[in-house]
């Protein structure tokens, strides 16, 4: 019976429960349902459930090697959300977290374009309550841009979905191209949520804004599901390469100047995007393992560096970096687990960043893409400079603190644990990984040309961060914001929107008066007319002058 | 103690980050490092390319606050 149940919708069903549950133990109660959602694992490949609607058939339950290991790492980021806002009273924010995972995982088993389209509104519309969550008046507004931008995603994904049916009568989830004009609906309709440049600023805008918890459970799962509807209908396409390449490129100069240190994670997030998506345009075998293995390590360790910058806001009431500094003393688990997290994502060996990302420069360099090569390779100096250094530097470190403040609560030690623990046991047993890859693929990356190659990228520009703070080069950090693709429709559209609409309002008002002024004549002229002594021997009334008025004119119009 | 800890601890950090840095370079010389691009084998070539890059995003990065940075309550007013 379990295995024809959608996965990821028992998680649903319990999150419109967990208002009847009793506080102490809505927690287990959200484990529990996770638990019996991962069932679904044993079930095997294959297509499990499928439903007519409407005359077209919709497979709502299908998993093959692509959805295996995504479904894999959603539910374990599920699990790590959970303990990680295991001390949290928000009935709102667990409701929702549970629900956007459930509809997460529910995601990745869709067959065609509009099951899938279904479940990518439920992510849209149960993670804005993570948002909102956050309950603070920046959050709230940022919600409702996050609201606008993910509904107008599923939209487009609708358009080509309806436009794939018409055309071509399938609608199932295939291999697209971008000659067609649905293929290119549902590009940007996954661009969107996969934060292509210049389409990216949502993600920026809303995440950081969340509650200490909520931003955990949003890097997980939004972003990696686009990622996953990529690899599944664009694998092969030539400009994701391009556009993978400036994604991860740009966003570094950005996250350097950013102040707000869970913003600059999320313009990392961004970057790590950016390598995923390079592995899916170059389409090989070897690279499309490297893509999901990079989601998969990193929805880990970027979990583990957003639950470390949360237990930091959760204690010093800030992420500010300007704000922060010499946390080391008083949260030392969280300041080991944070430099775990930050070694991972800048892919030192024996971490599992170091992994996943040589599948995919491995698979670049075998092709001889030299350029985009060292793109990738030079942002790689970018992660170790953000993510790497900025995060635990500015946070844990730069210089003394004067206030005292607590170790992270228990359960979110735990948590972070849990997460370091697997960013460790990756690294250093990669074999385990690449075993759920969706292709078999023979691969080594502990080779001695790449270590040290690797190693000496890293050191280096470590000493170049030394060497830089020393003759005071590093950029201080100024309470600031820093502009990003958001600003389009933040400041220059109601730029020009405003006082447009301004505009138009007086001319509208003024076309108006004029047409009042015009009637009220008429009417006055009529009026009059209905009351003098000629025609009052003939018609009744005023108002039967004017439908004789009124017929007289149609009369008129349709001789003319 | 108290008051010096990090500039030590930074010290010290600094120290050995060095000592690997100089044992990487070394190492190179030990044995034929293979890369993609004959040009990465020259010695040194990604310690050179890391520093390089590390320096030129932070002094872009810098000179970007120009144009990027606004106050903090920008988008409230």
């Amino acid at each position: 019976m379990i295995s024809n149940i959608i996965p990821g919708l028992i998680m649903i069903l319990t999150s419109f429960l967990l208002p009847t549950i009793p506080q102490y133990f809505r927690h287990p109660a959200m484990l529990l349902s996770v638990g019996l959602s991962a069932l679904s694992l044993f079930n095997g490949y294959g297509t499990f459930l499928e439903w007519d609607v409407l005359g077209l058939n919709l497979i709502f339950y299908q998993s093959d090697s692509l959805t295996f290991p995504f479904s894999i790492i959603f539910h374990i980021a599920a699990v790590l959300v959970i303990i990680f806002s295991w001390h949290s009273k928000n009935l709102m924010e667990h409701m929702a977290t549970l629900a956007y995972a459930g509809s997460a995982i529910g995601a990745l088993h869709a067959g065609d374009f509009f099951s899938l389209f279904i479940w990518w509104e439920a992510t849209a519309l149960t993670s804005v309550f993570i948002v909102f969550a956050g309950n603070t008046k920046a959050a709230r507004d940022a919600a409702m841009r996050y609201l606008i931008i993910q509904v107008s995603s599923g939209v487009l994904l609708l358009i080509g979905a309806c436009l794939l049916l018409y055309q071509t009568g399938n609608h199932n989830l295939t291999v697209l191209d971008l000659t067609t004009d649905f293929g290119i609906f549902i590009f940007i309709a996954f661009g969107i949520k996969a934060a292509f440049p210049f389409l990216n600023g949502w993600l920026q805008d809303s995440y950081p804004e969340s509650s200490v918890t909520g931003t955990v459970a949003l890097s997980a799962f939004t972003t990696k599901l686009a990622i996953y509807a990529l690899a599944r209908t664009f694998p092969g396409t030539d400009s994701l390469i391009w556009i993978g390449a400036i994604m991860t490129a740009f966003p570094v100069f950005f996250a350097v100047i950013e102040n707000d240190l869970r913003r600059v994670l999320s313009f990392s997030l961004n970057n790590q995007l950016g390598f995923m998506v390079v592995g899916i345009g170059i389409g090989t075998e070897l690279s499309l393992n490297g893509t999901v293995a990079h989601a998969f390590v990193h929805i880990i360790y970027k979990a583990l560096l957003f639950m470390s910058m949360g237990a930091v806001l959760y204690r010093a009431g800030t992420t500010k970096a300007s704000e922060l500094g010499g946390l080391y003393k008083y949260m030392p688990f969280t300041t080991i687990f944070c430099i775990i997290g930050a070694m991972s994502i800048s892919a030192f060996p024996l971490f599992s960043g170091f992994v996943a990302k040589s599948l995919i420069m491995s698979s670049l360099g075998g092709m001889g893409m030299v350029l985009i090569y060292f793109v990738l390779f030079f942002a790689s100096a970018g992660v170790l400079e953000h993510s790497g250094i900025k995060i635990p530097y500015f946070a844990f470190f730069a210089h003394e603190r004067k206030s005292k403040v607590k170790e992270a609560p228990i359960n979110m030690l735990i948590a972070m644990g849990i997460s370091a623990f697997l960013c460790i046991g990756i690294g250093v047993f990669p074999k385990y990984l690449y075993q759920i890859l969706p292709y078999t693929v023979e691969y080594q990356p502990y080779t001695i040309d790449h270590v040290i190659s690797q190693l000496q990228l890293l050191v280096f520009a470590i000493i170049a961060f030394l060497f830089l703070v020393k003759f005071k080069l590093y950029p201080s950090e100024i309470k600031s914001t820093v502009l990003n693709s958001d600003w389009f429709y933040r400041k220059m559209l109601p730029g020009i929107g405003k006082p447009l609409f301004k505009k138009i309002g007086l001319l509208t008002e003024f076309i108006y008066e004029n047409l009042r002024f015009f009637f009220r004549m008429i009417l006055n002229k009529s009026h009059k007319f209905s009351n003098s002594s000629y025609i009052k021997v003939t018609t009744p009334s005023f108002a039967a002058t004017i439908l004789i008025s009124i017929l007289f004119i149609m009369l008129l119009i349709v001789l003319l | 103690m108290k008051k010096n800890d990090l500039k030590s601890m930074g010290k010290s950090f600094t120290k050995y980050i060095l000592i690997i840095g100089a044992l990487l370079i070394l190492l190179d010389f030990t044995f034929h490092r293979h890369e993609y691009f004959s040009f990465a084998e020259i010695y040194g070539f990604p310690a050179f390319f890391g520093f390089i890059s590390f320096v030129f995003i932070v002094l872009l990065g810098k000179w970007l606050r120009k144009f990027l940075m606004r106050k903090e309550d920008y988008y409230d007013q």
